[in-house]
Formats: C-alpha cells, sequence, structure tokens
C-alpha cells in the first residue's frame, strides 16, 4: 500500500500520529471533560476540579425530575427501537424482493430523513401534532424518532439481506417450510446481525436525539436531553454533568454490544 | 429410507410436463415443452446458461408458476401445489445450507418442519449421516466444512424425508474437478441403492454422461434430443446436438438421388434418408474418431472397403493429447476437417502432406434440415 504506516519516512510517520492524536483529542476531550466534571466537587463546574466526590449523582438519582426524565428517554428509545425494527424489516424486504415500478423512488423517500434537515422535520410534525393534540405524549415522541432512526434500521437491514443467499430461504421452503415459516426459521436467523445493528442504531438516534424532543416535550413528559436543555438554560450545575456521563455511558454500552455482536457473528 | 432395489422392469410414467410454457415478457425462457420422466430414472437436462433447463427445473419444484402448461406427477397437477407441499428433494448449486444450524439440525429440519417424533427423527438423521459418511461431523457449523461436504450435507438435508424425486440444480459445479468427479461416482451409486427419481440439470456434457440414464439436451427453450447418452452422442437426432455434444465434423454435400451425392466434386455414398432429394444440398456429420486420416502410400496400400467414403485433403496441424491425438486437415473445397485416433494407432504423416481422410458410411449421419448457427459449436464448447 502507498500510505502504509510501515512504509513512510520517520518524519511522515510522526506527523501522521501527531495529526491523528490531534483529532482524537479533539473528539474525545469534552467527553472525558465532562465526565471528570460530574465526579468534581465545584457546583461551578470549575475545571481542573477542586476535589472529587459522588454527591451529584446521589443528587442526580435522588431527583425525581431527572429520574423521570431518564425513564421517559429509556422507555422513547426502547419503543423506538422496536418500532423501527418492525417497521424497517418489511420494508427492507419489500425493498430488496419486491419487483414493482418506483422501488428506487421509495427507497429514495424512505431514507430521505437522513438528508431532510432536522428542523424542518420537527417543525412539520410538530405543527401535524399539536393540531392532533398529540405533542406531550409518549406516542408523538415515538412517532417523529422513529421518522429519523428508521432510515438507518432500513440500510442496515438491507444490507444484510443484500447478502443473505435466497437460494437457502428455497431449500427450507422445499423441504416442507412455508414462505413464511422459511422466512422466521430460516432468513431472519440469518440477518439476525443486520437486525440488530438497525435496532442499535434506532436506540442511539432516539437516545440522545433533542431537537424533535424539544418540540415534542411537554412538562410533564420530557426526555433526559430536553431536560438537561431546560435546565442549562436555568443554572450551571453539575448534576448536568451526571445525566450527560449517563447518556454518553449509555451510547458506549451500545456501541460495544454492536461491535461484540458483529464480531460473533463474524466467526460464526 | 425404504430400501427400494432399483428394478429395470419399472419403467412407468411418474412425471409428465404437458405443453409447459414460461415467458417473462416477450422472453420465452421454456417453449412449448413436453416430457415424460420414468419413475426411478436419472434424468439430466444438458444444455447452455439460458436454454430453459434451469427454468424447467425450477417449475417442477415450485419457485417458479408456468405460463401455460401442465405439470403431472402420478397424473395428479402439481401446478397449483405451492413448493412447500411437493414433497419434493432439491439440492442447489450453492449447497444452500441453514448457516446457523448445525450439520444435524440441517437434516432435520424438513423433519422438523413435518413434527415428527423426536426418536424417529433422530434415527432418520443419523441414517442420512451415515448414508453420506458424514457421521463425525454431525456437530459441525456449514461455514467450517468444506465445499464438497456441505454438498453431502445438502444432499442428505434432500434424502431425509424420502421424497419420489430429488431435483439437482447444477450440484457439483463450484467444485474443483477432482471432488466432482468422487460425488459424481457417489451420486450414481446412491441413485442405485435407492431407486429415487433424480432429475439433474447441468451444462457439462461429460457430468452428463457419467451421470444420467437419459439426457434431455435444450436449447432455446426446447428439448432438442432425448435419449441415452450413447444414442445422442452416436445417432444425434439432429445437427444440433451433434455439434453440441462432443465434438463433429460437417461435411456438405449435394445428394444425386437417394443414398448417393458429391462433396465437393468428388462422389460420396450415405446412408439412405427419407425426405433427401435428388440435387439436395445435405450435411454429412462424421465424429472426429470415427474418420482416418492415411498417408498416400497407406491409401495406396490398403483399398477402401466397401461401404466406405474417402476425400482428400491436406494437413493442416497435428496434436499430441495423450491418449489420443488429432489431425486437423482442410479439404480442397476448405471444409476443416478433424480426425482423432489412439496414440496408439500412430498418425505418420506431417503437415502439409496429402492424406486421405476416409468413414464409414454406416458411421455418417444425415442431415437435411439445419441452422447454420447449430454447427458453429460455441454453446456448449469445452
Amino acid at each position: 500500500m502507498l500510505l502504509s504506516p510501515n512504509a513512510m519516512g520517520r518524519p511522515l510517520r510522526t506527523g501522521l500520529y501527531l495529526t491523528t492524536g490531534l483529532i482524537a483529542a479533539f473528539l474525545l476531550l469534552p467527553v472525558v471533560f465532562i465526565i471528570l466534571l460530574s465526579f468534581g466537587s465545584s457546583q461551578w463546574l470549575v475545571f481542573p476540579p477542586p476535589g472529587w466526590t459522588f454527591k451529584w449523582y446521589a443528587q442526580f438519582f435522588a431527583n425525581p425530575e431527572w429520574m423521570d426524565a431518564a425513564l421517559a428517554s429509556l422507555k422513547v428509545a426502547l419503543l423506538t427501537t422496536f418500532a423501527a425494527v418492525a417497521l424497517g424489516l418489511p420494508t427492507a424486504f419489500a425493498l430488496v424482493r419486491g419487483r414493482f415500478p418506483g422501488r428506487e423512488l421509495l427507497y429514495g423517500l424512505f431514507t430521505m430523513p437522513m438528508i431532510v434537515p432536522l428542523v424542518i422535520i420537527a417543525v412539520a410534525v410538530y405543527a401535524l401534532f399539536l393540531k392532533l393534540g398529540y405533542t406531550g405524549t409518549l406516542f408523538a415522541f415515538v412517532v417523529s424518532h422513529v421518522i429519523v432512526a428508521l432510515p438507518f434500521t432500513i440500510i442496515s437491514i438491507i444490507n444484510s439481506l443484500k447478502l443473505f443467499d435466497q437460494s437457502i430461504e428455497d431449500a427450507a421452503v422445499i423441504c416442507g417450510a412455508s414462505r413464511l415459516q422459511a422466512i422466521f426459521k430460516v432468513t431472519f436467523p440469518a440477518i439476525r446481525p443486520g437486525m440488530i445493528a438497525g435496532g442499535l442504531f434506532a436506540f442511539l438516534v432516539s437516545w440522545d436525539e433533542v431537537v424533535l424532543s424539544v418540540m415534542m416535550a411537554s412538562p410533564d413528559l420530557q426526555t433526559l436531553p430536553v431536560k438537561m436543555w431546560t435546565t442549562l438554560r436555568q443554572d450551571l450545575s453539575p448534576v448536568i454533568a451526571v445525566a450527560s456521563t449517563l447518556l454518553i455511558g449509555l451510547s458506549l454500552l451500545v456501541m460495544f454490544i454492536a461491535a461484540a455482536l458483529r464480531r460473533r457473528a463474524e466467526n460464526a | 429410507m425404504s430400501a427400494v432395489i432399483k428394478d429395470d422392469t419399472r419403467n412407468q410414467t411418474l412425471v409428465s410436463l404437458r405443453g409447459l410454457n414460461k415467458h417473462y415478457g416477450d422472453f420465452t425462457a421454456v417453449d412449448n415443452l413436453d416430457l415424460e420422466i420414468q419413475d426411478g430414472e436419472f434424468l439430466t437436462f444438458l444444455g447452455s446458461s439460458g436454454s430453459g433447463k434451469s427454468t424447467t427445473l425450477s417449475m417442477l419444484a415450485g419457485f417458479e408458476t408456468p405460463s401455460s402448461g401442465e405439470i403431472l406427477v402420478d397424473g395428479q397437477s402439481l401446478v397449483s401445489v405451492p413448493p412447500h407441499k411437493r414433497d419434493i428433494g432439491m439440492v442447489f448449486q450453492r449447497y444452500s445450507l441453514f448457516p446457523h444450524l448445525n450439520v444435524r439440525d440441517n437434516i432435520g429440519f424438513p423433519l422438523a418442519i413435518r413434527k415428527l417424533g423426536a426418536d424417529e427423527t433422530r434415527k432418520r438423521v443419523e441414517a442420512m449421516l451415515k448414508l453420506v459418511r458424514l457421521e463425525p461431523f454431525a456437530h459441525r457449523k456449514p461455514s467450517q466444512m468444506s465445499g464438497g461436504q456441505q454438498q453431502r450435507v445438502a444432499i442428505a438435508r434432500a434424502l431425509v424425508y424420502e421424497p419420489r424425486i430429488l431435483l439437482m440444480d447444477e450440484p457439483l459445479g463450484a467444485l474443483d474437478k477432482k471432488l466432482r468427479e468422487d460425488l459424481q461416482d457417489e451420486l450414481r451409486q446412491l441413485h442405485r441403492r435407492l431407486g429415487i427419481t433424480i432429475v439433474y440439470v447441468t451444462h457439462d456434457q461429460e457430468e452428463a454422461m457419467r451421470l444420467s440414464q437419459r439426457i434431455a439436451i435444450f436449447s432455446h427453450g426446447r428439448i432438442v434430443g432425448l435419449g441415452t447418452g450413447y444414442d445422442l452422442y452416436q445417432n444425434p437426432p439432429n445437427a444440433f446436438v451433434a455439434s453440441f455434444l462432443g465434438n463433429s465434423n460437417f461435411l456438405r454435400f449435394t445428394a444425386s438421388g437417394n443414398g448417393a451425392g458429391h462433396f465437393e466434386g468428388q462422389p460420396v455414398t450415405v446412408r439412405l434418408t427419407p425426405g433427401l432429394a435428388n440435387g439436395q444440398e445435405a450435411l454429412i456429420m462424421v465424429r472426429p474418431e470415427k474418420a482416418l486420416a492415411l498417408t498416400v502410400e497407406q491409401a495406396a496400400r490398403e483399398p477402401l472397403p466397401a461401404g466406405w467414403n474417402e476425400v482428400t485433403a491436406t494437413v493442416a496441424e497435428l496434436l499430441f493429447l495423450g491418449e489420443s491425438q488429432t489431425c486437423h486437415v482442410v479439404t480442397q473445397g476448405g471444409t476443416a476437417l478433424t480426425v482423432k485416433a489412439l496414440s496408439a494407432a500412430g498418425m505418420p504423416m506431417q503437415p502439409g502432406d496429402q492424406v486421405r481422410v476416409r468413414w464409414a458410411v454406416a458411421d455418417a449421419c444425415i442431415y437435411t434440415d439445419w441452422a447454420e448457427s447449430d454447427l458453429s459449436k460455441g454453446a456448449g464448447a469445452h
């Protein structure tokens, strides 16, 4: 390879390591910063912290508003995940296996939310739900999140479905399984990594979604990012750092699960 | 398996294809096909890609619906029976094993679908593992096995529910030559032991010859030749089959009365052929190994036997192929001919030498009706 690090001269290699390190630091430092602050003893988010404490965590977990928000986030994210997979699965099948006019167009439509500015979707959905009186409901949260999560889920499932040799499904059918049985017993297990990855994407999209959520939120129902946003506008408490840390922690966990599943699928 | 010993006396029709058609838009994949498949026979669909052989097999399996026509098994129509209720076994080109199940569960899958009891399932799966000699691999996942082993699992999976018909769609196409030949021998023995009806699709004519009792040669959605490999090779029903199967020499001649004619001005004798009119252009087909090439001196020593023809040609090239050798010659009129002989027989001529090419009238086929494209091999060339 032309760009293999081993083939480069020493100065070039050092430069490469340096820029890579700088970019990584640029991306990671805010995260490290916020995690450290959540353990800092100063209530003014001073860095470096004068001392270390768990008291902001205690405050977070003792405050029913934060707990409600965290619980709401989890609920919305899980429901979004299930809805996105449940809708994405048949959609992916239709887009991969269907032989009908307008299939390409349909694919474009389904993946459009990835390129349409989020604010536009948010305003549109908000206007609709306001008229229907759904704002501030769990339903509104999940529906709006599914809109932006679905493209990721669909693409992930489409990719694994395209790699799946359909004659394996045909083999199950000729062995006596109905088409539906074959799909459930053979195709789904085979494309499960794609389904799980699609679900995890949906979970992550929903878990840290803030634009749509701010629009959908009500005093009674708000997700963690929304609660952080509103709290931030009133005062700058280290509890926000705690919420951020938890948000990051769960996202990292989901990513680790995804990586582990992928590795297992590759070794199978 | 219900140990049915193959019995040569039974040759009842098991499957009938009647007026079968399959169109995709303007394209005719299968064109008004009629075929009777005998109970217990090993029948091969041989043809190049796009000849309709795989589409016909797909219609038998039920994955494709005929545009028109009828498929009968034991006199019962199959056309409206969905594939999972046809009780037909099938082996696919790319093995198509279930990747998340081990070998034992792959073979047991059809029985699990049929909700067979655990004891009976275990018994049958064991018998199948034994049949395909994979007992030590029962717990392996398909991805941990070689192509040949995977295909044996696929065969076991297709046989475990004791179907009367086994369809095989180029099952050995992805394997290397040596392994392919081993599996061909296994398959032939398996067929002999089980007495099951096998319909096999391949584009490899040697494979078709090696395996089958009868071969159906497909071209443009039709069956253009049907019979034993021997008959199709020795007595091709038309110029296409002659050119498609093995190698062939075609000599254009003009008939002068039935049984005689002229090839490039030299008189030739041909077998009596119905419909051969005086002055008509027709084709003589001679297999390269049925023709002899003699040097001028040899020809002078050995007079032409009765019932033989002789034409004069010039040697273009000699090829040594191990057990055999070929001699490419060109006649005065520019017709290229190939003569093939066992190496032991020897070919004393050199390129540029004059030779006499001889063949027995009885060994030459006559065709009065052909298309030019029939003669230009291409399809099925190996």
